[in-house]
Order: structure tokens, then sequence, then C-alpha cells
């Protein structure tokens, strides 16, 4: 099954198109799947590998690859976004189904960027940083 | 969610995950999560609902 509609299918790959530097998904399936209550005979970390793969069809600026318990990853399955192949500290854990695939679109296209797309000002406060800040957006399909 | 994503694009000093509730229940029911989006900085959980950038960018560094 197609993971886009025809109409944002052509857009995705519009806008793949014009990334300004390579974008990887490290996809981490984790271990051996014990499927969430509720999940039936959900694979959610194949379920992962397909989205990741078939976003990767649509532009060839954007590469996937797989390994199963890759350092740094505390939850599966979980993908992270990487431009030039560089670990950005830039993740999303679950699968990002619906409506949430349009943040992994969104976080594909900032990683292919070559200047950020925050305002200056925003650029400017991010400087005056002196210490690392984690942030974890908790977020649904729907 | 993407704004938290340009702000680790943009700096090292700053990293983003979005996470999805309904997958990690014990995660999201520990750190009270009832409205999405929910944002948790260094494991504390910070605010709900989307802001414009000036106000991300200024809560995020009030936590900081």
């Amino acid at each position: 099954m197609a993971l886009l509609r025809g109409e944002e299918e052509a857009k995705v790959r519009e806008w793949f198109a014009a990334l300004e530097r390579p974008v990887e998904l490290l996809v981490a399936v984790g271990p051996e799947q014990t499927p969430p209550a509720g999940a039936r005979d959900v694979d959610f970390g194949a379920e992962m590998v397909k989205v990741c793969e078939g976003l990767a069809e649509l532009g060839d600026g954007v590469t996937w690859r797989v390994e199963d318990e890759p350092d740094g990853f505390p939850r599966f399955p979980a993908v992270s976004i990487r431009p030039d192949g560089r670990d950005a500290g830039v993740r999303y854990d679950g699968l990002p189904w619906g409506y949430e695939l349009g943040s992994l679109v969104g976080a594909i296209l900032e990683a292919g960027r070559a200047e950020p797309s925050l305002r200056s000002e925003s650029l400017a406060e991010l400087e005056m940083l002196d210490r690392d800040l984690v942030l974890d957006v908790f977020v649904t399909p729907t | 969610m993407l704004l938290a994503y340009r702000c680790a694009f943009a700096s090292e000093r700053v990293a983003a995950t979005a996470i999805e509730a309904n997958e990690f229940p014990q995660l999201a029911q520990e750190l009270g999560v009832w409205a999405v989006p929910r944002i948790v900085i260094d494991g504390e959980p910070r605010w709900d609902g989307a802001v414009p950038e000036p106000e991300f960018l200024r809560r995020i560094l009030a936590a900081a």
C-alpha cells in the first residue's frame, strides 16, 4: 500500500528533490518483537522499515538502513534522522502513523537544509545555551 | 514537533525526540500525558500544546 495519496506523494517528491544535503534514516527495530498490548499482530519494527523505505523511494537524497539495537535508542521501533549521516540528536520513537508521518517528513526536510529554517533571533537565542537540553515531545497519530 | 526538531538541527546542545504516546503508554502515564503535544524537557513535563516559535524558544531557554 502506498504511504501517501497521489497528490501528497508528488508534493513530497518535489520537496525531496530540493534537499540541499543527503539525509539518512537509521531505523532501530529493537529486539525480537513483543507486540504491545492491543497491538494484535502488528509488527511495529517491520512497519517502521516500510515507512522509511517508502519515504526513501521518493527522493535520491534520502537513504535508510536498519540496525537492531544501535546505541542511543531507548525505545523501539525508532528512527534517527541524520543530515549527511551525522547523529544530530533527532529521533522519532514509535511508528509515525497518519498525521504524524508529516512530522517525519518535516524532519527530513529540515535535515536536508543547508541552513536552519529558524528565525535569526531564535538562532541567536540558541547560541546562548550553555548546557545540553533534551526535548521529548509526546504526540499521537490524530 | 517541528519546532523542537528545528532547534535540534540548529544547535548541537539540543536533542529532540517525538514519542508516540500510544505505543509507549507506561512512559506516557509516568509523565502524565493527557493532551498532546506534551513537551518534556530533561525528563520534566513542561507544557501542553503548540506555541509560536518565539514563545517556544523563550520557554526552552527558561528551562535551561
